[in-house]
């Protein structure tokens, strides 16, 4: 039996949707292939694989992460998705799954790699709402036109939904920061 | 150099592992082994390790013969110098352990 589940998990929801792709597997529905938003499953053995969700360094296709993911693959790691770098791999649970042996290192470098990400995105908005706004301004010596009418809109819609976005991102980016100064205290007693 | 570097558990055992040439998962199931089970190598915690380890020259990677893209590694001279500065600051702290605890 073959399901398909759309769903939409913004990138510092990474445990969330761990969480469920694993609920998934202890109910029987193997993730089979998953692509931004969109998960195909099998039905399967409940609990036969563990799930885990990782944010890659370097692009999919670069050396570096091409021999990361042949290392992987000889202790029996596979790769089921892929959205952009981030990569849904899964492991036989009797195999052990994914326990990091280092849990607090394993969190802050993930966290950090999470956090450069969402840096990048929260950047990109803040550009275009900039180049959104400089554009309207430059339209007030323009006389009206289907065009100008037209980029109008465009401009004070994407300001504005660029904004939504950046403020939504705000409390994920002050509560990683806690999350990161926390594990750094960790790490200095425990190994 | 070496004086004041404190090894992981699994730097420390991949280290040991690698007296004798081995690939990824000759090394999770050896390091298991010599620890009784305890120490469970993830995958992603070897990559890291053997990565840095290749970096700084304490082990290397050996062509493998076969056309398979498996590699093996094995430790190298400076990597012995490595386990045995580890072993002395090991030594002293089990020393000074019992010394208190008895």
């Amino acid at each position: 039996m073959k399901k398909t589940i759309f769903r939409l998990y913004y990138v510092w929801q990474w445990e969330k949707e761990e969480k469920w792709l694993n609920e998934m597997s202890a109910e029987g529905w193997q993730l089979a292939h998953a692509t931004i938003g969109k998960y195909n499953f099998v039905s399967g053995k409940a609990g036969e694989y563990t799930y885990r969700l990782e944010l890659l360094d370097k692009k999919l296709k670069s050396v570096e992460s091409t021999s990361y993911l042949n290392f992987l693959k000889e202790t029996g790691i596979e790769m089921v998705g892929k959205c952009k770098s981030w990569i849904y791999l899964r492991s036989k649970t009797a195999d052990g799954g994914f326990e990091p042996n280092n849990k607090t290192l394993y969190d802050l470098t993930h966290l950090l790699k999470v956090q450069e990400l969402t840096n990048k995105i929260r950047n990109t908005l803040i550009t275009m709402i900039a180049m959104a706004i400089c554009t309207l301004l430059i339209l007030e010596n323009f006389g009206q036109s289907h065009v100008t009418e037209f980029l109008r809109g465009f401009c004070t819609g994407l300001s504005f939904s660029a904004s939504i976005f950046s403020v939504i991102i705000i409390p994920f980016t002050n509560k990683s920061n806690e999350k990161i100064k926390k594990l750094i205290k960790e790490l200095y007693t425990f190994e | 150099m070496n004086e004041n570097i404190v090894l992981t558990e699994a730097v420390f055992y991949t280290l040991l592992a690698l007296h004798v040439p081995l690939h990824g998962y000759g090394i999770m199931q050896e390091t298991e082994k010599m620890s009784n089970g305890r120490l469970k190598l993830s995958a992603g915690t070897l990559y890291g390790v053997l990565s840095t380890m290749l970096e700084k020259g304490w082990i290397k990677a050996l062509l493998s013969e076969e056309e398979s893209r498996r590699k093996d590694y094995q430790i190298t001279e400076l990597g012995k110098s490595i386990v045995k500065g580890e072993l002395a600051r090991l030594e002293e702290l089990v020393a000074n352990g019992q010394k208190f605890i008895k």
